[in-house]
């Protein structure tokens, strides 16, 4: 017993030092130069992450400005996506003969590439607003917004048909109308599952916010400035910009599993 | 033995059960008539495809039969659904997960509208009788089959209901798990006077709880006979070694047909 929990707590451990170990001695060999010897590419193209670093120290207030607008256009377009995808999936649990068919098509919304939806947005926001900021905003919330339908969708209606047997059965013995089984059982089951979705949409929704930005009208975003300096050959700052937008992923990431533990707490208690 | 109890607290007439229609149509039960009265202990034992779990969800509901008519006190069984008279425990404890024990418990008095204050004080009294006194803020992950299986008939003794429908279920617990819960069982049945539909398909559990057994046999489902079990009260465990409990057992073995 005592050697399987070492065994365990070794493995949970390991799990965090082995990587930690790798992004060390990445970091070393990036920083030495020696990634560029292996790569067979100059300092320019790829820069030094002490270069970068103070790149990003010089730029704070516009990285800043442009890192607002995507963490803007990512998160109100996953909530948004996320809400619609949910109560499809109400719709489809409540209908359940054509339901499952549904959620297989709204998932073939999924294949629909950004690069493809980014300029069909722009084309259908161009006459909603005189404000080129709003308009654009717009577009690339609602690109970010259909991304993330599909996968909340399809988790939900597990979430909402999958239950225990003879749970719904309880619920009819106490009489229990349509919105109280959804709010004491349907709801809290399908929980587990919006976390499953979100996990799988947070990451999507920033690199679709990242993607479409790249199509938008007003040049503003962390993707529009990774291009924006590429384009124009300034390597160094379009590394600071990617850096930024990993940072941002992992934060968000990090920040969604914080929420799903305090959530699921009680649930997992064994 | 209770002789102040005969008044008829579920009749059945004729009670017939199909499912599907066309080429693929099932007979689940055929003509089956029964009463029981008020107060008393019923099991409806039988093996598998015999319609003992068919006959248990028409009676509370879940099922309407195609033929024959069933009455609960002179009401329809929707009608003593919706008046809350059923406690139902099922195979499985089913437990709500993201609810401790206590939750649990109350979730139908949230449902029915009790105030707070007395759906926990409800609650609590009915985890004492069960005997989970300490485990109220427990999460069902945390207990064992038993004692999820304790707070499952605590969550249908809480609303008060005439009946408790069981519907097998001590089937997943082991051998000593069991033997404990049938003489609670036995104690909770005999302070709160229910009535009790007990289904099962261990013959030596029915004569230990019961009444009255009613056998039911497969294909078509129909009640084959009616067993009354007349052991004293309170039983024991000691019974299980007398002989009369043996010869008890084979006589309700010995009236299925066709197995």
């Amino acid at each position: 017993m005592n050697k399987k929990q070492k065994n365990m707590s070794w493995q949970s451990l390991s799990s965090i030092i082995y990587p930690a170990i790798f992004g060390i001695v990445v970091f070393v060999m990036w920083q030495g130069g020696l990634l560029n010897i292996l790569l067979h590419t100059d300092t320019n193209t790829l820069p030094s992450p002490s270069r970068i670093n103070s790149i990003i120290m010089d730029n704070q207030a516009k990285i800043f400005l442009n890192l607002k607008a995507t963490v803007i256009v990512a998160l109100v377009g996953l909530l948004f996506g996320s809400l619609i995808g949910y109560g499809i999936a109400i719709v489809a649990a409540q209908y359940r003969k054509w339901g499952a068919g549904g959620i297989t098509l709204a998932s073939a919304f999924n294949a629909v590439p950004i690069v493809a939806l980014a300029p069909v947005m722009n084309n259908l926001t161009k006459h909603i607003s005189s404000s080129v900021d709003f308009r654009s905003m717009l577009a690339k919330t609602l690109v970010v917004m259909i991304v993330c339908i599909a996968g909340m969708s399809v988790n939900a209606y597990r979430g909402l048909t999958e239950l225990k047997p003879f749970s719904e059965d309880l619920m009819k013995t106490y009489a229990a109308g349509n919105f109280t089984v959804f709010k004491k059982l349907l709801l809290p089951n399908s929980i587990p599952y919006v976390f499953t979705a979100l996990r799988i949409s947070l990451p999507g929704s920033i690199i679709s916010a990242l993607v479409t930005e790249y199509f938008s009208e007003k040049v503003i975003g962390i993707g529009r400035q990774i291009r924006e300096n590429i384009v124009t050959a300034q390597f160094a700052t379009a590394w600071a910009y990617i850096i930024i937008s990993c940072l941002l992923g992992i934060v968000l990431y990090v920040l969604l599993l914080l929420v799903e533990s305090v959530v699921m707490k009680n649930r997992n208690r064994k | 033995m209770d002789t102040a109890n005969t008044e008829t607290e579920i009749l059945m007439s004729d009670i017939g059960m199909k499912f599907n229609s066309g080429p693929d149509e099932v007979t689940a039960l055929t003509s089956v008539s029964l009463d029981i009265k008020k107060g008393e202990f019923v099991s409806l034992v039988g093996p598998s495809g015999c319609g003992k779990t068919t006959l248990l969800r028409i009676i509370a509901d879940l099922l309407n039969p195609t033929s024959g008519t069933i009455n609960i006190g002179g009401e329809s069984t929707k009608q003593a659904r919706l008046d809350g008279k059923y406690g139902m425990v099922f195979q499985s404890p089913v437990l709500y997960e993201w609810r401790n024990v206590v939750k649990n418990i109350e979730l139908p008095l949230e449902i029915m509208g009790v105030p707070k204050n007395e759906r926990l004080e409800r609650a609590e009294e009915m985890l004492e009788m069960v005997g989970l006194k300490d485990f109220g803020n427990s999460y069902p992950g945390q207990l064992s089959g038993g004692m999820q299986q304790r707070v499952g008939i605590a969550r249908a003794l809480v609303i008060q209901p005439e009946i408790l429908l069981m519907d097998e279920p001590f089937s997943a617990l082991d051998e000593f798990t069991r033997e404990r819960l049938h003489e609670d069982l036995l104690n909770i049945w005999r302070r709160t006077n229910k009535t009790i539909v007990f289904v099962t398909h261990n013959i030596s559990e029915s004569v230990f709880l019961s009444d009255k057994i009613c056998v039911l046999s497969p294909h078509p489902g129909r009640l084959s006979a009616v067993v009354d079990v007349d052991f004293e009260r309170p039983r024991l465990m000691d019974i299980k070694s007398t002989p009369e409990y043996t010869s008890k057992v084979f006589e309700v073995r010995s009236s299925f047909e066709g197995v």
